[in-house]
């Protein structure tokens, strides 16, 4: 009982291996979802292909999103734009990594190309700090106008976890690194 | 019947008196009608506690209530006309219970041109709805209170054209004189023709009270409560609950009159005619009354443009075609 | 009575010179504070008479950071926070937590656990919807609905209650199984409730579906194409009224959605009137679920192999579940701790919302109200 038309995950592999080519790095499945890394300045070229291709038809946006990778230990890397999306016809499911400069982070908006990314691409600029040049009013979602900091960066400690410890700590150096 | 001579101005006293009495008696009835009739509508018992029996005394606290509010003017608002707009929406309203006849000798004023005076004293309100919005400095009361100044104008017209066909009917612009006119009443006979204008009376009375569905200038979900989103306390109740409820039964007793045979029975049976005119006349506005709750939990609400289409696309022009069959009804029958 | 519904022209706006009169757009605010927006969510509207230019949704009133939070607490605490996220389907939030911790850890979830998932899950989504039933009839002015809605209601939400001692907020899905087993008497409870659903359901469409003003006011009101539906990605109960078929449970059935027979309800023209159908419709397909659920539940443990401490290895997965209003997913990344390192919500309601300013456009100002009610959508859900 799955959509009519789907294809295996495997097969969908293959699919965007052949039609992404040498725009993408490191295509692997993850969990039934083609998982790969995309270079910033091929990133709209890419997205484009997805939606467009008769062969994918991801034209379904399903999130974009950060990670900040700073705290994952080897292997883990810095910060990177996350962006899911799907295709209807075929079920795909492709998880699409952008990896951005710390230092100055910035990736070109999709919301060209998907109208759903011009919210998330909003949040995820107040809470990661990374810039979307092409998005047209990249102003803050949530947060205040003039708050300071980006949340969701690692190096942005909740205040009351450092000054007070975790409440729900058992061990001692669970309280301890409370406010990791 | 009593052997009393008064003075003019003790007559006039007894009246104001009697008006004064009558009206918020009758919008407090109307309020715990309403809370009542849509409870049970909804499989809900409605206010059960206040005063004991079946909260009897719920709207009286309610009125309590409000009275003792504190009564909030918005910095912004001009203030003189803000607070003298609930006066500008009540007084027409106090006004129509001035001609209705409740029995054949028991009417506080008996105009002869009693019917235009209805209509006339009716259509004034709408300016203490225009003072109101205006004055209010928002915008939400602002859009009220315009839609309900185009809303009482485009449903002015149907109420007047089926008034119109009571006055061809009864040959007569007075109420009494209409009353007496109805051996049947109104909405049955003629046939057709009396029933369509009872239904376009009704309608236009719904509209004009802006009561669901035609409730789009005080649409709660929409623009909090029109024109009188910044009143609070006393001027609250009273240009808006108070109002509604005293227009409401207002138009209960002149559908009543007009359409429903008033004070008199029925049937033109003789055996009728020994319970006292006033019950009649009480049963028909009950009837009236519970008819316009009965719409309320019905019906969503009509949209503005929607509302206007209602109006003018449909039941003007049925209420001219109306005049013209009346007419011919009066002339050949 | 012809009234048709065709959309609005702005008034004509120019110089005065021309003898033409002069208008001028106003700026409404409708919100953070106003009966329409179920909460604090702002629309700022540039109206023109009653016509409405277009509207900014402002967004952020309540935002609680949850994604920060759950970096900070481990997934037992999770469970909880998730519940609060979208509180009319609190139980439906649960669910793909848990399922992303077990697929990383790689847990199987005994049979009874799926069973009593689905059934609790679907009887929350029956809750939710008729719920909105309930707000879409008010905010139209149809006062009543709502009370027939909570009849039905109280019903499930006392079996609800039995079971997990929550009404909102149930906290019953555990990485592995649930946090208990049902009740005595909640098979015969559950299907009395459902079953009264089911034959209730006729009574609500003819109360709103089948009324003459309710059609006035929803038939070709706020058209979502499929394209934008997509582009934005717009899910569940609005999705589905504008002619896009997709639900999870039947695309990529989990739990064991793929051993009942149900059917995927949709309406081609997505206007207010196709997504209300949806979710009335949608009504009735979770009961049948929830019905044949209950006559085939296994006995056997609620619970799988859970170690004491729930720590899921290191890795990155993400879970869609058909939450009451749409897609509802987790992107999980472990780093082996017990607590997530990362865990991006993907909520319905904030990918529903941002479509909303493409739909207002040019609409009446009554127009948007029934297009903010058909959209369904929940504000903690949208500001997390």
């Amino acid at each position: 009982m799955t959509r009519p038309g789907a294809i295996t995950p495997p097969e969908a592999l293959d699919r965007v291996e052949e039609t992404l080519g040498p725009w993408v790095e490191e295509h692997k499945l993850n969990f039934g979802a083609v998982d790969f890394i995309c270079k910033p300045e091929n990133l709209v070229r890419v997205m484009r292909r997805l939606r467009d291709s008769e062969h994918l038809g991801c034209v379904f946006f399903t999130f974009l999103s950060g990670v900040d990778r700073s705290e994952l230990g080897e292997g883990g890397g810095g910060l990177e734009v996350l962006i899911h999306v799907y295709s209807p016809e075929f079920a795909i499911h492709v998880t699409v990594h952008v990896p951005v400069d710390p230092a100055a982070p910035e990736c070109p908006s999709i919301s060209g190309i998907y109208k759903g990314a011009l919210w998330h691409e909003r949040e995820t600029h107040e809470m990661f700090g990374i810039l979307f040049p092409g998005h047209p009013h990249l102003t803050t979602l949530y947060l205040p106008e003039d708050f300071e900091g980006h949340p969701m960066l690692r190096s942005f400690k909740l205040p009351t976890r450092v000054v007070k410890a975790w409440p729900g700590a058992k061990d001692p150096e669970e309280a301890a690194a409370g406010g990791r | 019947m009593f052997d009393i001579t008064l003075a003019t101005w003790q007559i006039l006293v007894i009246k104001v008196l009697v008006i004064l009495t009558v009206v918020p008696l009758g919008a407090l009835v109307g309020g715990y009608a309403e809370h009542k009739v849509m409870a049970h509508l909804q499989h809900r018992l409605g206010p059960m506690y206040p005063g004991g029996w079946h909260g009897w005394a719920t709207t009286l606290a309610d009125g309590i209530k409000f009275l003792l509010k504190e009564d909030i003017i918005p910095a912004a608002a001009d203030r003189k006309v803000f607070s003298f707009a609930p006066a500008a929406i009540m007084v027409p309203i106090i006004m129509t219970y001035l001609v209705i006849p409740i029995d054949r000798n028991l009417v506080i004023e008996d105009l002869d041109v009693g019917l235009f005076y209805l209509l006339a004293i009716g259509s004034l309100s709408t300016i203490g709805l225009l003072m109101a919005g205006w004055s209010s400095a928002n915008k939400y009361a602002l859009i009220g209170a315009l839609r309900s100044a185009a809303q009482l104008i485009a449903y002015e017209l149907p109420i007047v054209l089926a008034a119109a066909v009571v006055a061809m009917l009864a040959g007569s612009l007075s109420l009494i004189d209409i009353v007496e006119a109805q051996n049947f009443p109104f909405a049955v006979w003629p046939p057709g023709i009396g029933l369509v204008a009872f239904l376009l009376f009704t309608i236009g009375a719904v509209a004009e009270m802006t009561r669901v569905p035609f409730d789009m200038p005080v649409a709660e979900s929409e623009i909090i409560t029109g024109p009188f989103t910044e009143y609070s306390g006393m001027r609250y109740i009273f240009s808006h609950m108070f109002a509604e409820m005293g227009h409401m039964v207002a138009f209960g007793g002149i559908a009543a009159t007009l359409f429903l045979g008033g004070y008199k029975p029925i049937v033109p049976l003789r055996i009728l005619e020994f319970i006292p005119g006033v019950f009649w006349f009480a049963g028909k506005t009950m009837f009236m009354i519970f008819l316009f709750l009965w719409i309320r939990p019905t019906f969503p609400r009509v949209r503005e443009d929607q509302l206007q289409k209602f109006a003018w696309k449909f039941l003007i022009p049925v209420g001219l075609v109306l005049i013209l069959a009346t007419g011919a009804w009066v002339l050949y029958v | 009575m012809a009234m048709t519904t065709e959309g609005p022209k702005p008034a004509s706006r120019g110089a005065g010179a021309e003898g033409r009169l002069q208008t001028e757009e106003m700026i409404l605010n409708v919100g953070p504070q106003h009966p329409a927006t179920h909460g604090v969510f702002r629309l700022l509207a540039t109206i023109d008479g009653e016509i409405l230019i277009n509207a900014e949704p402002v967004i952020g009133y309540m935002h609680r950071g949850y994604e920060k939070l759950v970096e900070q607490r481990d997934y037992r605490q999770i469970t909880n926070l998730v519940s609060r996220m979208d509180w009319l389907s609190g139980i439906n939030n649960e669910l793909p937590l848990a399922m992303a911790v077990e697929q990383l850890m790689e847990i199987e979830v005994p049979p009874r656990a799926q069973y009593l998932r689905v059934i609790l899950c679907e009887m929350n989504r029956i809750l939710n919807h008729l719920m909105f039933f309930a707000s879409f009839g008010a905010e139209l002015g149809a006062i009543t609905p709502t009370f027939y809605a909570f009849r039905e209601r109280e019903d499930i939400q006392r079996v609800m209650e039995a079971t997990t001692g929550g009404r909102m907020h149930f906290g019953f899905f555990r990485p592995g199984g649930l946090k208990e087993d049902v009740p005595r008497g909640f098979v015969d409870e559950a299907l009395k409730g459902v079953r009264q659903v089911i034959e209730r359901l006729p009574d609500y469409e003819n109360l709103l579906v089948g009324n003459e003003i309710f059609k006035q006011r929803t038939i070709d009101v706020g058209v979502l194409d499929r394209e934008a539906a997509y582009s934005y990605g717009v899910t569940g109960p609005i999705a589905r009224g504008s002619g896009i078929d997709m639900d999870i449970r039947k695309d990529e059935p989990y739990l064991v959605y793929d051993k009942f027979d149900f059917d995927v309800c949709s309406a081609p023209n997505g206007d207010c009137f196709d997504r209300f159908w949806v979710l009335v419709g949608e009504v009735g397909e979770s009961a049948r679920i929830v019905e044949q659920a209950i006559e085939d539940l296994p006995p056997g443990p609620i619970m799988g192999k859970v170690p004491r401490v729930v720590q899921a290895p290191a890795g990155e997965v993400y879970v869609r579940t058909e939450n009451p209003l749409g897609e509802l997913g987790m992107y999980l990344v472990s780093d082996g701790d017990r607590r997530p390192y990362r865990l991006k919500i993907r909520t319905p309601s904030y990918s529903n919302v941002s479509a909303l300013s493409h739909v207002l456009a040019n609409t009446y100002v009554s127009d948007m109200i029934a297009i903010l009610g058909s959209f369904f959508f929940v504000l903690g859900d949208i500001d997390r």
